[in-house]
């Protein structure tokens, strides 16, 4: 029970005294140059090491461990899976093509079988956390939102992902493969582990490989055994001017930032004590447009700040140990003025001046966003 | 002071923090008072030595008549609906004992008393017991009182040495608390993650209604006895204000 | 998490036969409904506070049907209605002593449930709440958290429960599942949860910042040639695409947003060229209109309960 009523607010509630969080706050909203407990530059991320295809038993995989310790499993399983058109599917459009079609069905034509959502399944197993806890359910869905919302478009050269994530799953009309992302953290968080989670599931999606199809058209799918020449769920691009250089991508899968605001500053990728004493936290999902450098926005979700939840600090003025006054009971009182280097715990939300600046800070060119997908770049994936 | 609303909604301005006190039911923003539960919103000037500037507060009773503080007495208090008042230390509470042990009685908190009955308690007990019944049975009102379940109330307990203020050692719990004792007690502490604390060390607090082994309802006789009327048999309690 | 306990009935397919020929006949085509409101009009509500006497706190919401759906419902022309209107029931039980388990906690704790009824979308949903309803939940907590003064009550507990009694559809239901689709209804569900159960905490008399608000706008494409417009309050049938949306919970005394949620591709958004805002900006905003708009009925809800019990007394 107390487990689940933690899990809600973004990770646990601090252990931290009321002058533990002032401190960290006055020092992390200090105009222009905040200093982070870890001497990061407010857009530096913590170091991580990361590898892929680690489990042979999977389509793709991948692992990445942070310097605290924790680490992050994923394993993308495929299955092949009949197509259910239910009578909602079977619509005007697949009517229409039979009689005499109306023009703009007509033009959609029979590729544009689409792909659903349903199909790629998420699931996320945080120890000390049931797999029914709001934690794991709120990151999951975060992380499959952003995931088959991502349609790249207009694009020429990568026709396989036309329909974004979910169009690549169709094999043909009666055919798909549906996905299981499973996310394995292997120890208890120690801070809020959605930024692990969603590099992990990233490099684990390009590793990911479907066996190549023999079969054409509408005939029941048959595949090639040879593994060797399986392709990637994400194409890569074939002009490598050398094998030693890092493939590239012409779509890559969505990336999750969290991002926090305190006072002030921007800061990215926040430990546990920093996100304690944030005034907003927002995980911003983002991937590189494919028809331009631009980052591209797919989806933000704010999450509720465990400052909210802390206990406030009393001010000398009213603490009877230093000769002040008498505490004012808290349910009868109408709340005190703010008193300087006194930790009140957040209440209320966020201006929309701050999200606004929280977002250009990772879309902007030469922003984090960027900084992100190209160091992801860097990691070479097998 | 005249545009003020007769009724406040949350997040509606009521003055500038330099002409009033935040009181209850109201928060202060960027300098300014702001309600923060819906209800008429009061001002309670204040006592002229004290404090330059009157509080205002939102209350939670829906009272057609403002009590004004000068006429706080026992007649302006009149049944009416109250809402979810929590127990606070030093507010008075009326309690029914679960549970007599050794060193300690547990208590479930039916009634939280509000200012307007609690204080004119002290000046000279104007309120009765009848008015303390009315305000329980009126607290059907509270939806909190429709369960009988004690778990969906506060637990509060009375320690062996918060009994009385005399002869601490020589309590014997058996002889204050029965269970099922409806009890007058302050809180002096919130305690610990499930019990309050509770006070009954003042002539005004303890035990005052109780029904007696037979299960007639017995009057007070001394700060220490109780008498069935139909039996006649005393039986000993830690009685509030007998006389 | 399948539901062992209960015979189930089908997950779906419950509903009537669908015949071909209805679909391939004219009316089968006509009988997509667009929009009529204007783009910054906002569907009307009904919004009514302490509905539920045993609860502390309780309010019900429920959307005013389209013009088509009211059409469709008077003299029903197919066997499927065109489009649904959100109807939500919210309690509020509290503030009450928190279980023995639960270590001493100096604020409020919140608790949403968020719970379609069975029947309430075109998919039957199951008794135990599936993943949709536990994020709905997440949401709403961080909506409301933002906006309760919690350290007013120590100690206690807020149970807050919504029943979907009938939910909002994600597509016009004689659309097939297409590359843009997502659950968009769910932001209709959010924005109307979100306001009903700001009604009932203030029904509840719990202390507030301000009472929050939920609202809704995206962006939508009715044919594929034109870029996608900013439309208020969306309702998902009425439109052929929708590109990408945005719920806020707003508090508009103190100008702030408690919850955000946007989903979609905003990048190709068709603003006035003398429109420098980037195509999440006008979402965010266009939101935080709507919610503004709800906001008035709400504060009206609100006023109407204080005047109730002042007639008790």
């Amino acid at each position: 029970m107390s487990n689940q009523r933690q899990a809600s607010s973004a990770s646990q509630v601090p252990h931290l005294s009321p002058a533990e969080l002032s401190y960290l706050y006055t020092s992390l909203s200090l105009p222009k140059n905040p200093i982070r407990p870890d001497g990061r530059s407010p857009t530096q991320f913590r170091p991580l090491s990361a590898e892929t295809n680690i489990l042979p038993g999977t389509n793709g995989s991948a692992r990445i461990g942070f310097a605290d310790g924790t680490q992050a499993i994923v394993g993308v399983k495929a299955s092949v899976e009949k197509t259910i058109l239910a009578a909602d599917t079977l619509d005007s459009r697949s009517l229409a093509q039979h009689g005499d079609a109306l023009n703009r069905e007509g033009e959609e034509g029979s590729a544009a079988v689409s792909g659903q959502g349903e199909w790629v399944q998420m699931s996320i197993e945080i120890p000390g956390y049931r797999d029914d806890d709001a934690l794991p359910v709120f990151l999951g869905e975060m992380m499959r939102e952003s995931l088959v919302g991502s349609v790249a478009g207009g694009s020429e050269e990568v026709k396989e992902m036309a329909g974004g994530l979910k169009g690549r799953l169709v094999i043909n009309k009666r055919w798909h493969w549906r996905l299981y992302i499973d996310v394995l953290l292997l120890s208890q968080p120690l801070a809020y582990p959605l930024p692990l989670l969603s590099l992990t599931t990233h490099l684990a999606l390009l590793s990911t490989k479907l066996p190549k199809l023999k079969s054409t058209g509408e005939e029941d799918p048959f595949f090639d055994d040879d593994w060797a020449v399986a392709e990637y769920l994400y194409p890569r691009s074939n002009k490598q001017s050398s094998p030693s250089d890092a493939p590239t991508y012409p779509v890559r899968p969505p990336v999750t930032l969290l991002v926090i605001a305190v006072g002030e500053n921007v800061i990215f990728d926040p430990n546990r004590e920093e996100i304690a004493v944030a005034d907003a936290v927002l995980a911003i999902s983002i991937t590189r447009s494919s028809d331009s450098e631009n980052m591209k926005l797919l989806s933000i979700r704010s999450i509720d700040p465990p400052s909210r939840l802390t206990q406030p600090g009393i001010p000398n003025s009213e603490n009877v140990n230093m000769l002040g006054g008498p505490p004012a009971s808290s349910n009868q009182s109408g709340g005190q003025e703010e008193v300087g280097g006194v930790w009140r715990p957040r209440r209320g939300g966020v201006q929309r001046s701050v999200i606004t600046r929280m977002i250009k800070t990772v879309l902007q060119k030469g922003g984090v966003g960027e900084e992100v997908i190209q160091g992801l770049e860097g990691v070479k994936v097998e | 002071m005249n545009s003020l609303p007769s009724i406040a909604i949350p997040g509606q301005r009521l003055g500038s923090t330099a002409t009033y006190f935040a009181g209850p039911g109201t928060h202060v923003h960027q300098n300014a008072v702001y309600a923060s539960i819906a209800g008429p919103v009061v001002t309670d000037a204040a006592p002229p030595q004290t404090r330059s500037r009157p509080t205002l507060r939102v209350s939670r009773v829906t009272d057609t008549k403002h009590p004004s503080p000068s006429a706080a007495t026992a007649t302006t208090y009149k049944s009416k609906p109250r809402y979810n008042t929590l127990p606070a230390v030093d507010s008075i509470v009326l309690a029914r004992v679960t549970r007599v042990q050794k060193r300690q009685a547990t208590v479930s908190i039916l009634v939280v008393l509000d200012e307007s009955t609690s204080q004119p308690l002290d000046q000279s007990g104007a309120i009765s017991d009848k008015e303390y019944m009315a305000s329980l049975l009126t607290s059907a009102a509270n939806p909190e009182n429709h369960s009988n379940s004690d778990d969906l109330r506060f637990q509060a307990l009375i320690r062996k040495e918060d009994v009385r203020a005399v002869e601490k050692d020589h309590v014997v719990m058996d002889e204050m608390f029965r269970v099922g004792d409806i009890v007058r007690g302050s809180v002096i502490s919130l305690g610990d993650q499930s019990f309050y604390y509770i006070t009954t060390a003042r002539n005004d607090l303890g035990v005052f209604m109780a029904r007696s082994e037979a299960g007639n309802m017995m009057f007070p006789v001394t700060w220490k006895e109780m008498r069935d009327p139909i039996t006649g048999i005393s039986e000993s309690r830690k009685v509030a204000r007998p006389f | 998490m399948a539901d062992r306990r209960r015979i189930n009935g089908p997950p779906a397919g419950t509903r009537p036969p669908v015949y071909a020929s209805l679909k391939e006949s004219k009316t089968g085509v006509s009988e997509r409904t667009l929009r009529q409101r204007q783009p910054t009009e906002l569907r009307k509500f009904y919004l009514k506070t302490g509905m539920i006497p045993t609860a502390s706190g309780s309010s019900y919401l429920e959307f005013a049907p389209s013009a088509a759906l009211a059409a469709a419902r008077s003299n029903p022309k197919s066997l499927i209605p065109p489009s649904s209107a959100l109807k939500v029931a919210c309690t509020v039980h509290g503030p009450k002593p928190l279980p023995r388990s639960v270590p001493f906690s100096p604020n409020l704790l919140l608790t949403t449930h968020v719970k379609f009824a069975p029947f309430a979308a075109r998919k039957r949903k199951g008794h135990v709440r599936d993943t949709t309803e536990r994020d709905l939940g997440v949401h709403l907590e961080t909506a409301l958290r933002g906006a309760i003064i919690a350290e007013r009550w120590p100690k206690s507990g807020l149970d807050i429960t919504l029943t979907i009694v009938e939910a909002e559809d994600d597509r016009w239901w004689g659309d097939a599942p297409d590359s843009h689709d997502a659950s968009w209804g769910m932001l209709n569900v959010l924005a109307g949860c979100i306001t009903a159960a700001s009604a009932a905490i203030a029904d509840a008399h719990i202390d507030c910042l301000d009472l929050v608000s939920g609202g809704v706008a995206a962006l939508v494409s009715d044919d594929a040639s034109t870029a996608p417009r900013l439309v208020l309050d969306v309702d998902p049938a009425e439109h052929r695409s929708i590109q990408s949306a945005c719920v806020v919970a707003y508090m508009p005394a103190r100008d702030e947003i408690t919850e955000l949620w946007l989903k979609g591709d905003s990048s190709r958004a068709a603003l006035e060229k003398s429109d420098g805002r980037t195509g999440h900006e006008a979402l965010i905003d266009g939101a935080v209109d709507a919610a503004r708009g709800a906001n008035t009925i709400l504060t009206d809800a609100v006023r109407e309960s204080i005047a109730r019990s002042f007639a008790q007394v």
